[in-house]
């Protein structure tokens, strides 16, 4: 191989097709080492913590008498049903309220940009203290949820946690509370990548309020929306502190979801292999929304 | 402009009405923004503001139906600071394990992130995109089903109950996010710009320090406030993978609280928003930039 | 810029890649007369502070070092499996599920601590060393692989002053077991026409989370006469129709005590440390828990508590069955375990023959604020267990040491224990609580269910 040397983009392309060449693509010589360099630790940590993490965790759950015994677990189907909810609603309305929302912050003045940093405090205070507050909001018996109802409205407020809906609902309300505000920064940011000429023309045309959202801004965003929900989805399927904190997966383990079941099976059970087995159960789902992702990614710069 | 063309074409009549009707819209459009702006307060604030409650509530008192404290008072911060409570005993050390680790995984997040994004997006090394689509892999297996794998590997490595092995998951749960806030942001810019450079004879990791890394700074500035976040967000890993008083971090001492039957429940909430407050702190700080961060191009759809 | 070679930018980022990945971690190579030991940390300092006087004693009296972890109790349950699947071991822990000792002796995964229970032979309870036995499924033999330290029963804990305000008095307390805890429904009563809302008669666990659900309706199911469920053999009878009737009585008295109103609603939520805490905010009359945690976490902050207020059931006070005969109760005992894999064998049995010394085994469980029992009959008869001036620990042991008792199930056979943490019976109880289910019919579910756990556990 040629020894390095400076790189000396001003000489023509002469590319004789060898092998080293077609891999190193229009790096030269030393170039291709250094571009080697930064990406190999990446690919070290990848190898060392996920790949092999990975393909070890789809070991533990290989075995097929596995899912004979989680399939006969009375919780485990009560747990797919509330972790399909807690997806269906948990990213539809949080994306929902958060594309609402950051056209609503769109508006100018100082009292936006406060509201807005009061709003981003749900996400950056750190969920374990957030959740355990809420989770004794909703005692029922001292929680400040039914203190305020008894003291304003006198209406004795209910158990939340004690039936299984409402502490399901609970976790849902609370998960959107802390990640709707991360959301609607993510897709405030994007309405505001829209060039300002697109948005005053759409104003001019009379396009404006609703017509201008359906015709002019969604189109745009539907991209960013799309990748927005498909990442939410995946964060959310692996989702343990909302129900571990605010329903401790109660009552009677009616409000497990996967990931939370995964964990209570490997270790309260002590059968670390049955917990990963559950996890793995969600794979067929995961899988293709992370293709479509994927795809989505490479395809997109929808160029404004 | 044509507004004023048709302006023009009204009549005065019919202008009239615009007028109210715009004026209506306004005063509407007024209150809504009101109403909506309370009901964003006290929905962001309420679970905030019962964590507060319950800190300055004697310790008695955090069983009954007070809606603000009767007598506030401030023992539970002070017990907290001080260390002065049995659970506490190790307080500022966990404190600092998890500023630790928070520090350590942004800076590696950000380096590798950086490095990675650079050699891919920049110097456009040949099946790059084959890096970052193994990147999002990372995220088929969602972070809390690999906990328990991830466990085992640990105690393989000879690394439990140490710190690093925290670091080097959420490093690994990081890092593809910032690689891919890195190239879209790094599209916006203009290649030539290290081109030039190349031809000045700039190797690439000066082309790195000197020309990207400044470009960046605002992709920089919101990568490293997610991934400080994320650290101090977690509590699943520093779980599992820390369990001796002294190398735990703040996330897990809280949850003993939990299960303890002589919990100060008023000192677990003050515990819970000292905690609160680095983060945060570092949020306000940096808000701007962030915006800036996310919005020039790092996330165009 | 100096002359880059291949060689030495791939070393630099060999370096960066490494660098990425991390340190060098610290290699915890223990010297040849250092063993660990794990334990769980108590409910109160005190626990832990007798811990480390012993261990510190015995390091003192030989020439070895302990290197001790006192884990919070419920990371150390992970910690524990976790490090049970690894392989990566400590050299001693505690049973914490007291249970693990059956569950990992089935995959012979402790060693033989046989000859250390022989150093103090004679000297343990006959539930002790029951309970330290159990069933090797790759050896197909009973062997000894826990050393007893303490020991845990269930009394009940009542609110003196709630008792009074409802106008009536501690010795009015009925001394069958329907009529003990119908009682409580009739305190109740009396109070909520005094107009305090938020106090309910009983505090039954009735929750699907952590321990206390399983001992509350053992403990019925043995008070109506269901003690034949598992016998030492390891056979199960649930065909016997003493054990169906009394489990349907359980359920049926244990749920519908919650669906009248009797136990404050957000049982249903609660941990193994929720009760405990619902009793300190005065929310119940009485609670059925195990061991004096509640009383002795108030000792040093209240101690009226302590001393007037609060009083135990152990025996006398504890109820007999309907028909006036003693109830045996059931006993949880923590064992010192040794990991098979355990790098420092020798050290470790010989701290346990040291701690298991009457003196020093006395000494922990008497420093830890009797919170637990002594294993050692003669230990009870120490001026500690024995003091006229406290109302708890005279009671306390004599229920759960000198007076019969059982090993837990899960002793016979480790699928009970299976049955504990899949919370089997939370289910019927709550069956009959919430849904208004039959209690013939939800106990019929729950039998099914646990003759499924047990098919699992078959020995081969």
């Amino acid at each position: 191989m040629n020894s390095v040397s400076a790189v000396d983009v001003s000489r023509p392309a002469l590319h004789r097709r060898t092998l080293s060449r077609s891999l190193r693509g229009s790096l030269k010589g030393g170039e291709y080492t250094w571009a080697l360099a930064f990406v190999v630790p990446y690919l070290v940590v990848f190898v060392t913590f996920v790949a092999y993490p990975v393909v070890y965790g789809l070991w533990m759950g290989s075995d097929a008498s596995l899912y004979r015994e989680l399939f006969a677990d009375p919780i485990y189907q009560s747990t797919v049903v509330n972790t399909i909810l807690y997806l269906a609603l948990g990213v539809n309305v949080k994306m929902f309220l958060a594309l609402l929302l950051s056209g609503f912050f769109m508006r100018p003045g100082r009292w936006m940009k406060a509201l807005l940093l009061i709003f981003v405090l749900p996400w950056a205070v750190p969920q374990i203290s957030t959740f355990i507050s809420i989770h004794w909001m909703l005692n029922g018996e001292w929680g400040f949820l039914n203190n305020v109802l008894y003291k304003f409205f006198h209406i004795e407020g209910p158990s939340w946690l004690n039936d299984r809906w409402m502490a399901l609902g609970a976790v849902i309300v609370s998960h959107i509370w802390k990640w709707t505000p991360f959301w609607t920064l993510i897709l405030l940011a994007g309405r505001m990548a829209i060039p300002l000429e697109i948005r005053d023309t759409a104003r001019v045309d009379g396009a404006t309020g609703l017509k201008g959202f359906v015709h002019i801004t969604f189109p745009l965003l539907a991209n960013l929306y799309l990748i927005c929900t498909l990442l939410s989805t995946i964060f959310l399927l692996g989702d343990f502190n909302a129900v571990n904190f605010v329903s401790g997966g109660g009552p009677a383990n009616s409000t497990h979801v996967l990931a939370t079941l995964g964990i209570r099976d490997a270790f309260e059970i002590a059968h670390p292999r049955l917990g990963v087995a559950a996890v793995m159960s969600a794979l067929p789902l995961v899988i293709p929304l992370v293709i479509v992702l994927m795809r989505k990614l490479r395809t997109t710069e929808v160029q404004l | 402009m044509s507004t004023i063309a048709a302006d023009a074409r009204l009549s005065s009549r019919a202008l009239a009405r615009a007028q109210s009707a715009v004026r209506l819209r306004h005063y509407l459009s007024k209150t809504g923004t009101v109403v909506l702006s309370l009901a964003i307060i006290v929905w962001s604030i309420a679970p905030i503001y019962n964590m507060v409650l319950i800190s300055l509530e004697p310790e008695g008192d955090v069983f009954t139906d007070h809606i603000w404290p009767r007598v506030p008072s401030v023992e539970s911060f002070w017990g907290v600071l001080t260390q002065g409570h049995w659970y506490l005993e190790h307080f500022w050390r966990q404190f600092a394990n998890s500023l630790y680790i928070g520090a350590m995984v942004t800076f590696f997040a950000l380096l590798i992130g950086s490095l990675t994004s650079f050699a891919i997006g920049r110097m456009r090394i040949r099946h790059g995109w084959l890096v970052s689509n193994a990147a999002l892999l990372t995220y088929v297996i969602p972070a809390s089903f690999l906990a328990i794998p991830f466990y085992r590997i640990m105690q393989n490595y000879g690394l439990s109950n140490n710190p690093w092995s925290v670091i080097a998951a959420l490093v690994a749960f990081a890092t593809p996010y910032a690689i891919f806030v890195f190239q879209e942001y790094g599209r916006s810019i203009p290649i030539e710009v290290d081109e030039s450079a190349r031809i000045d004879g700039a190797s690439p990791p000066q082309i790195y320090l000197r020309i990207y890394l400044p470009l960046m700074a605002p992709a920089l500035v919101a990568v490293g406030t997610y991934a400080l976040l994320l650290a101090w967000n977690e509590y699943l890993y520093q779980f599992l993978l820390l369990s001796s008083k002294s190398s735990m971090t703040v996330p897990v001492a809280l949850a003993q609280f939990l299960s303890s039957d002589q919990s100060p429940w008023n000192y677990m909430m003050a515990t819970a928003i000292i905690y609160a407050m680095p983060p945060v702190a570092i949020y306000y700080a940096f808000r701007r930039r962030m915006a800036a961060g996310l919005t020039m191009g790092g996330v165009k759809g | 810029m100096g002359h880059l070679t291949r060689r030495s930018v791939l070393r630099g980022s060999l370096v960066l890649g490494a660098a990425s990945v991390l340190p060098v971690p610290r290699v915890a190579r223990a010297a040849p007369t250092t063993a660990s030991v794990w334990f769980a940390q108590g409910f109160v300092q005190d626990e832990d502070v007798a811990l480390r006087k012993a261990v510190a004693d015995y390091e003192k009296a030989s020439s070895n070092k302990i290197e001790l972890s006192i884990i919070p109790f419920a990371p150390e349950r992970q910690k524990i499996i976790s490090a049970l699947t690894s392989g990566v071991v400590p050299d001693v822990l505690d049973s914490n599920p007291n249970e693990i000792l059956q569950i990992y002796a089935w995959q012979d995964r402790w060693v033989d601590v046989g000859d250390v229970v022989e150093s103090q032979k004679g000297q343990f309870s006959e539930t002790a060393i029951e309970s330290s036995t159990a069933y090797n499924n790759v050896t197909k033999k009973r062997a000894i692989y826990g050393v007893p330290l303490r020991a845990a029963v269930v009394p009940c804990h009542i609110w003196r002053p709630l008792v009074e305000k409802a106008g009536f008095k501690i010795e009015d307390i009925p001394k069958t077991w329907n009529a003990y805890f119908d009682f409580f429904k009739k305190v109740q009563d009396g109070l909520r026409k005094q107009g305090e809302r938020k106090v309910y008669g009983m505090g039954f666990q009735v929750t699907a989370n952590g321990v206390d659900p399983y001992n509350l309706f053992i403990a019925f199911l043995v008070a109506y006469g269901g003690q034949g469920i598992v016998t030492k053999d390891g056979k199960l009878h649930l065909d016997d129709p003493k054990v169906k009737e009394a489990a349907i009585k359980a359920a049926a008295y244990l749920g519908g005590a919650y669906r009248d109103g009797y136990v404050p609603p957000s049982a249903i939520n609660w941990n193994d440390a929720d009760d405990n805490n619902a009793f300190h905010a005065k929310l119940m009359v009485m609670d059925v828990d195990g061991t004096l945690s509640t009383e002795v976490a108030m000792k040093e902050k209240h101690p009226e508590w302590y001393f007037k207020d609060m009083v135990t059931h152990g025996v006398p006070g504890y109820p007999t069955d309907n028909s006036g005969k003693p109830v045996p109760a059931v006993v949880g005992v923590t064992q010192g375990l040794i990991p098979k894999g355990a790098k420092n064998v020798t050290v470790a049995k010989e701290f346990l023959k040291y701690f298991i010394q009457p003196k020093v085994l006395s000494e922990f469980v008497e420093l830890g604020l009797g919170r637990w029992l002594p294993v050692m009959p003669a230990a009870a008869k120490s001026p500690f267990w024995q003091d006229p001036k406290d109302p708890h620990l005279k009671g306390y042991v004599q229920m759960g040491l000198l007076g019969p008792t059982l090993p837990d199930y899960y002793v016979y056979n480790l699928a009970m224990a299976e049955v504990r943490t899949q919370h089997v019976w939370s289910m019927a109880m709550i069956d009959v609580a919430k849904d208004g289910a039959k209690p013939e019919v939800a106990v019929d579910k729950a039998f099914k269910r646990i003759e499924e756990i047990f098919a699992k556990y078959k020995a081969a």
